[in-house]
């Protein structure tokens, strides 16, 4: 993409100038936006409260970032659980997700009727009623509840949003670069290793992003699947909220948060050192 | 053409099905399985208690999180001495969230007669109404297992309406459901819960009043508003109380649960019902806010101890409940709750702990305790209790109506 | 085996579609057509219930929350453009000029979602307090009328649901949009005058797909949402997610819960069908 900027900004007039730099003054902004309540977030991981509540800022302190990981044991637990489970959830209903979107995009083949409703339909059920019914599921085989019951309902949720952003990336895709390949000899796996995935790679990503957002984030569905012993990070929040969320939440929100953003940043300089090593991808 | 009626052959197919399946599996939905005869029925007085065995050695104690005290490195003093003196293996879990989804999450359970997981759960008093209704508890015999809890409970928390003779549970930590006011944004002294329902009078804080989700919680407000005893009142009696409430609704910021807490501390709201254990919280960052128990009268509610039909480790329980009524427990988790204890004895000694703070030269710890000891909020005094009322208890079908009139003041 | 699949090529569709399907299956169409039948069942928890058949009951919840089903509806519809109004520019940005900073916008779009919903009602309640930092000081300098406050509005809710739903929007918007070759949209801004309308026939149609996946992505979840509502509203703006969920959780009148659950599906699988023929032509259409 970086191929087509156009000449130097400089020798441009000003209403382009300004006109070009409607977009990226609008994206940033919208990004702050959504970062707000992440920065206040922060800020009061370091709130110095008297009481239990953590809703009024009381002076600075950093003994929450001391006692993170030591102070609420159950804590840890709940966000290791947490990011186990939308780990897991997320590979495996990206993967099955994708597979459902493939097979709609590009084959022809009885059902897509029943098969389009039975992907819409888990989005549109109240959560409520999705955490019940499972929950009635598993008693009804004498499942135990923990773990996998709670990865297998997330998986359940994930796939419809995952078939369903993938397919936006399907949709309208150029068969004729997968004939080409196979036109010069490629066989199926090849041409879908070496064309199709890559091609479709930017979708399956922000599927799967989408993916892990929901399931680290759900409370109803996780609370009914949850069972006596295994609590996640959001369960234990919400519960925590009768007698006040402490400041080691948020710390913990903002060590993820931190985590995330240095994780991307060290990404994205491995890529550009791979970009410059190699002649540009497809992709590119 | 024909695709079209294709499509509509196999969706009524497909729609067919459905409703067959639906008709296979409905006896095995939620619900009680009426054909099942070993599930849990009323077990009204028939019923043998637990209890009377040695422990086995494990305990699987649920409660919510932050509900007991703890070391502030991780540890919980209780739960360790616990397991020191007994040799049980006791599992803490913070798995309830609020009573309503937590019942949501066990009933199936329970109804099928499974093993819960959990041999104590600490549920709110008109949950434990229920579930001896549903059969879903454990009889226990508090004279042979809990000594203490006749020796040191308060008799205020003995007995209660919705467990006469205390046969299914014992009260972990109460708290009482008053009006909390900012004094900042209201300039008189609220005494009288005609200053949160009195149409005329909220219009000056219009959109500033906050009212709770919790049914029986607003609705006793509005019974003693119009002088009704809670526990007494009939259905027509409710029904004024919903024509009060669907009055005062147009000024009424939100129906909340716990993050009323919220809008409270900054300022959103001005005169809110609210729960004496978080106005002690909130007092400790802002002192202006104010708690008061309505002249009219204001709630007690408890949240218990009780053992679910089918848990494992019964022994281990009861033993358990027997230790949080020794005194010097009590004034250990009343320290750290801050919610109201049932053992009035943990005062003297919550006061003897800042005393020996103190004498370290520890005075921050000595000043919260002394605060913690002389708060009304903790330790109410007898006037104020002589004020609370308890939850009525509900059978089945008034706890429909109750409930479809309420609805229509939360949610229009 | 690759081999046999070669000869049956009809086979490789079901190949792809059987884990996933198999797993909503048995783990949501099943247990849901349990549930489901509750609604035609009558009774109580204690006294057990009966199937009878009850298919009044439909009516019946319809009239009785007729105002919250359509206020559902409502805000779901207001929501979805919203967040395509904000997400379309934003997607658009980041696929055409995002350079090498794609992921880095893509991941901060998402990123605000990786903290418990309890933190971030807390934050925004903090940020929009009705004497918060700045409605108290546009208060105080007299720009704002003392009554004035954003919490407790449609507009919090509207507003929060569309924040929550935002990513929804932007990524499927952006896989769609990242896809298409920029060289196609110059030689349009040659072939037509205005960049706009270059917009309108080349881009806009080569995303369809996108904007197709991101309205349903939005607008069905949407319109089922109650923690908005919840949190950020009063009664005027109960959404029929609050009343399933307290008709289910606190009232356990459990057929009528689940008769409303499935009006609301019903509702929102009708408004997909008339929206995908509205967008027809593309192979997304039910």
């Amino acid at each position: 993409m970086a191929r087509t900027t156009p000449a130097p900004e400089r020798g441009r007039p000003f209403g382009e100038r300004f006109r070009r730099s409607l977009l990226p003054v609008f994206t940033a902004l919208v990004v702050a936006y959504l970062s707000l309540p992440i920065l206040v977030m922060i800020l009061f991981g370091f709130n110095d409260i008297q009481g239990r509540f953590n809703f009024a800022w009381q002076g600075f302190t950093l003994e929450h970032w001391g006692n993170v990981f030591s102070r609420f044991p159950a804590l840890n637990q709940a966000l290791i659980n947490s990011l186990t489970v939308a780990v897991v959830a997320t590979t495996v209903a990206t993967i099955l997700g994708t597979l459902i979107g493939l097979a709609l995009t590009r084959y022809e083949f009885r059902g897509r009727g029943p098969l389009n409703l039975l992907i819409f339909l888990p989005i549109a059920t109240p959560e409520i009623v999705l955490g019940a019914s499972l929950l009635a599921l598993f008693v009804s085989v004498a499942a135990p509840l923990g773990m996998a019951t709670i990865i297998i309902a997330h998986i359940m949720f994930n796939i419809s949003f995952v078939v369903v952003t993938v397919r936006a990336r399907i949709a309208g895709f150029d068969r004729h670069l997968e004939e080409a390949a196979m036109d010069l000899g490629a066989d199926e796996w090849t041409t879908f290793r070496k064309v199709t995935l890559p091609l479709i790679f930017p979708g399956i990503m922000a599927a799967a992003l989408l993916a892990f957002a929901l399931s680290i984030d759900d409370f109803v569905i996780t609370q009914f699947t949850a069972g006596a012993q295994t609590l996640t990070f959001p369960l234990w929040v919400y519960g925590a909220s009768r007698i006040g969320v402490p400041p080691q939440v948020n710390v913990m929100g903002t060590i993820i948060f931190l985590v995330a953003l240095v994780g991307i940043v060290l990404w994205l300089y491995l890529q550009r050192r791979d970009v410059t090593a190699r002649p540009t991808s497809l992709n590119e | 053409m024909n695709t079209m009626k294709a499509r509509a052959g196999r969706s009524r197919v497909f729609a067919a099905v459905g409703v067959s399946m639906a008709l296979v599996l409905g006896a095995c939905g939620i619900g009680p399985g009426d054909s099942n005869d070993a599930s849990p029925g009323a077990t009204g007085g028939g019923g043998q208690p637990v209890g009377g065995g040695e422990p086995s050695g494990v305990l699987n104690f649920t409660n919510w999180p932050l509900y007991i005290d703890d070391d502030g490195e991780g540890n919980r003093p209780t739960i360790d001495q616990f397991e020191e003196e007994t040799g049980i293996d006791v599992t803490y879990s913070e798995a309830i969230q609020d009573n309503s989804s937590f019942f949501g999450t066990i009933q199936p359970q329970l109804e099928a007669g499974r093993d819960p997981g959990h041999d104590i759960i600490v549920v709110t008093d008109w949950m434990i109404g229920n579930m001896i209704e549903l059969g879903y508890l454990e009889q226990i015999d508090v004279e042979r297992d809990i000594p203490n809890f006749g020796a040191n409970a308060a008799d205020k928390y003995k007995d209660r309406s919705y467990d006469p003779g205390n046969l299914y549970s014992v009260p972990w930590q109460s708290g009482i459901t008053g009006i909390g006011y900012n004094p900042a944004l209201v300039d008189e002294e609220i005494t009288s819960l005609a200053q949160l329902f009195d149409p005329e009078f909220i219009q000056k804080y219009c959109g500033q009043i906050g009212m709770f989700s919790e049914m029986r919680d607003v609705i006793s407000l509005a019974l003693l508003y119009n002088g009704v005893t809670p526990e007494d009142a009939t259905i027509e009696d409710v029904e004024a109380a919903q024509a009060i409430l669907l009055e005062q609704a147009e000024c009424v910021r939100g129906y909340y649960g716990n993050e009323y807490a919220d809008d409270f501390a900054n300022g959103s709201l001005a005169i809110t019902m609210a729960w004496s254990g978080d106005v002690f919280q909130l007092q400790l960052d802002n002192p202006d806010l104010q708690f008061v128990v309505p002249d009219e009268g204001g709630i007690l509610w408890t949240d218990n101890m009780a053992i679910p039909k089918g848990a494992e480790h019964p022994d281990d329980a009861l033993a358990m409940m027997d230790f949080v009524y020794r005194p010097e427990i009590a004034a250990q988790v009343a320290e750290w709750v801050n919610y109201i204890t049932p053992v009035p004895g943990a005062q003297e000694i919550v006061s003897q702990h800042a005393d020996e703070a103190e004498a370290d030269g520890d005075t921050e710890t000595a000043e919260y305790l002394r605060a913690v000891a002389e708060s009304p909020l903790v330790f109410p005094t007898d006037e104020m209790l002589s004020r609370l009322y308890s939850y009525k208890v509900l059978n089945e079908d008034e706890e429909r109506q109750w409930a479809e009139l309420f609805q229509r003041v939360t949610q229009g | 085996m690759l081999g046999w699949l070669r000869h049956h090529k009809g086979v490789v569709p079901y190949l792809f579609l059987l884990p996933g399907g198999l797993w909503l299956i048995v783990f949501f169409v099943l247990p849901l057509l349990t549930t489901a039948s509750v609604a035609l069942q009558e009774g109580s928890l204690a006294s057990g219930y009966r199937l009878t058949f009850n298919f009044g009951i439909f009516p019946e919840a319809i009239g009785r929350w007729d105002t919250q089903l359509l206020r559902s509806l409502q805000y779901g519809l207001i929501v979805t453009v919203l967040a395509m109004l904000i997400g379309y520019p934003m997607a658009y940005t980041i696929a055409f000029r995002g350079g090498r900073y794609k992921n880095i916008l893509l991941l901060l779009v998402i990123l605000p979602f990786f903290t418990s919903f309890i933190i971030r009602t807390i934050s925004w309640k903090f940020i929009l307090a009705d004497q918060g930092f700045i409605l108290g000081t546009l208060k105080e300098i007299g720009i704002l009328d003392q009554g004035f406050r954003l919490l407790a509005t449609p507009i919090a809710v509207i507003s929060g649901i569309t924040y929550n739903f935002l990513p929804f929007v932007v990524l499927p918007l952006y896989v769609a949009l990242e896809r298409i070759d920029p060289r196609l949209i110059e030689a349009a801004t040659d072939l037509y005058a205005s960049r706009f309308q270059a917009f309108l026939r080349v881009t806009l149609p080569l995303s369809i797909s996108g904007v197709f996946a991101a309205s349903l992505l939005s607008f069905i979840p949407a319109v089922g949402d109650y923690l908005n509502a919840e949190l950020l509203g009063s009664r005027n703006e109960t959404m029929i997610g609050n009343v399933i969920q307290r008709l289910f959780l606190v009232n356990r009148d459990y057929p009528e819960a689940a008769a409303l659950s499935l009006i609301l599906m019903a509702g929102i699988l009708v408004s997909i069908f008339f929206y995908s023929r509205l967008l027809r032509g593309q192979e997304l259409t039910i």
